[in-house]
């Protein structure tokens, strides 16, 4: 977006200039008290946003950015739609937020509630008192934010947390328990907002972004890797295979969408590696790691009886389905670092 | 432009290998102008906590590429990776202002080091996609890069997301190097 002109000066340094008709001041929140405040969608449509000096506010960012930095806030709720690079937390105190993004970071924190989804690491330094939970919400344009700010709905790392600055003795992070509802920490938009029309809800079965167990203690030993192969329903198939399988009673551990070759097949799925090396090429697979007492024969009997067209692999039983797990997550989780 | 492109040009240079460091606050945009050097997928990128290296090989000529992580609390380990350095590029997100003070005191320091002492610098003014984005040549005032006499030195605007201007300042970087060398 935008415009641009490039020009070069004799004295060592070249700049863009940016010729354009729109305000910066769109783009920030500065200085703001006892508010209800944001964007709808649209009003960013994918631009950098920034927030400062906010005390006491509701903010409500629906629409997708290219990344927010929020410096000195004190005391507030915020919704973050889908940010394409990265969100900065500094200075902050007295958070409560609902983040999507490709990375998270704090400096000089200190209490935070954070329902994440994040595509890598989230990091914290210098801070306190944060706590973390799986990203739950939906509005309507949601799904698109997502897809314009190339985040996949099945890559969050929101319970893996890096600290740069650990104090022995002591953590500065936890997990929000597990039925911590969205609603109680960040609230609905007030009816008398700009914000009213907008239908949000964060109803677990209706999040944009699966509901994910990720770090904490699994239930029970026996664990199921479902794989969908790229094709025209992937993301639909693996969304219809998490609510069958929860319906049942069983658990959403992790979830992964990313890209294999041939070698990474023949690595991860060895006996049935053959088979699959074919469907790799479409696209990226999306897997599942489903827990539960009898979760491996759930899975098959789904398999069988929804999906016996689709490209898929499940685990074949329940001793060696552990191995199917650890294989397929760790060569992702190298995958998708440097 | 790729590291292999970058290492061909090298090739005229006498030296051997060559050793590129690149520094700057968190959050600067280091590892995806890496990532972007060695055209690889930008969209999934982890904050760094110790470092990343990319490194190429043509003809017995290498190209090393080292990109250290920028976090306050792990920037005392910077000095670790000085030594032998033939270019170090500093990277500095322009849009953001608030830290623009901390990012002049951190290359402040850095002129002042012992192992660094002549090296060339390439400052990458980054983030120039962004709404608050300050132009190069701003920035180039505030830190009063003027003052720098001991050095060969640049600034160059620069979108590590998009490529736009990283080109031109590798290009510097080849020049210049080939320049210390002598």
């Amino acid at each position: 977006m935008g415009c641009f002109t490039k020009f070069s000066r004799p004295n060592n340094t070249q700049h863009a200039v940016s010729g354009c008709r729109v305000d910066p001041k769109d783009y920030m929140l500065t200085g703001l008290k006892d508010v209800t405040v944001g964007r709808l969608s649209g009003k960013l449509n994918g631009q950098q946003f920034v927030i400062q000096e906010c005390e006491n506010c509701n903010i409500y960012v629906f629409d997708h950015s290219a990344t927010i930095t929020i410096d000195d806030c004190v005391n507030c709720r915020i919704v973050l739609g889908p940010v394409k690079g990265s969100v900065f937390f500094r200075d902050c105190k007295d958070i409560k937020c609902v983040v999507a993004c490709q990375q998270f970071r704090t400096r000089d924190c200190k209490k935070m509630d954070v329902f994440l989804c994040c595509a890598t690491q989230p990091i914290i330094e210098s801070s306190t008192g944060m706590k973390f939970g799986c990203f739950q919400y939906y509005y309507p344009e949601l799904a698109f934010h997502f897809k314009d700010a190339g985040l996949s709905i099945f890559n969050n790392n929101w319970s893996n947390i890096h600290d740069f600055t650990p104090v022995s003795g002591e953590n500065n992070w936890s997990l929000l328990p597990e039925a911590s509802a969205v609603l109680d920490f960040v609230p609905a938009p007030d009816s008398e907002s700009e914000f009213k029309s907008v239908r949000i809800s964060s109803d677990p079965s209706r999040s944009i972004v699966p509901l994910t167990k990720g770090g904490r203690r699994k239930d029970s030993e026996e664990s199921c890797l479902f794989v969908f192969f790229a094709g025209e329903y992937t993301t639909a198939n693996a969304r219809k295979m998490i609510d069958e399988a929860t319906a049942k009673g069983f658990v959403l551990i992790q979830t992964k969408e990313v890209s294999m070759r041939p070698e990474d097949v023949k690595r991860v799925f060895q006996n049935s590696a053959e088979d699959l090396v074919e469907w790799i090429t479409k696209g990226p697979v999306i897997a599942l790691e489903l827990n539960g007492d009898g979760v491996v024969e759930a899975c098959k009997n789904i398999a069988h009886e929804v999906f016996s067209g689709t490209k898929i692999f499940v685990s074949d039983n329940k001793n060696t389905s552990s191995r199917d797990v650890d294989s397929f997550f760790n060569f992702a989780d190298m995958q998708m670092g440097l | 432009m790729g590291l292999l492109s970058i290492l061909r040009r090298l090739k005229q240079s006498p030296e051997q290998e060559v050793r590129l460091l690149l520094l700057g606050l968190d959050n600067a945009g280091k590892t995806t102008l890496l990532k972007q050097l060695a055209a690889e997928d930008i969209s999934q990128i982890t904050p760094t906590q110790g470092f990343n290296i990319k490194s190429v090989q043509s003809s017995g000529f290498k190209l090393n590429v080292w990109d250290i992580g920028g976090q306050r609390k792990i920037r005392p380990y910077w000095r670790n990776y000085f030594e032998n350095t033939d270019v170090l590029i500093y990277v500095i997100d322009s849009s953001d202002r608030k830290r623009f003070e901390e990012t002049g005191l951190e290359l402040a320091e850095l002129l002042e080091e012992e192992k660094l002492a002549a090296v060339p610098l390439l400052i990458f003014a980054n983030k120039q996609d962004l709404m608050t984005a300050t132009p190069a040549s701003e920035l180039a005032e505030s830190l009063n890069l003027h003052t720098i006499r001991d050095r060969m030195w640049q600034v160059q605007a620069c979108s590590a997301v998009t490529a736009e201007g990283v080109q031109d300042g590798m290009t510097w970087v080849c020049r210049n190097i080939t320049l210390r060398k002598k």
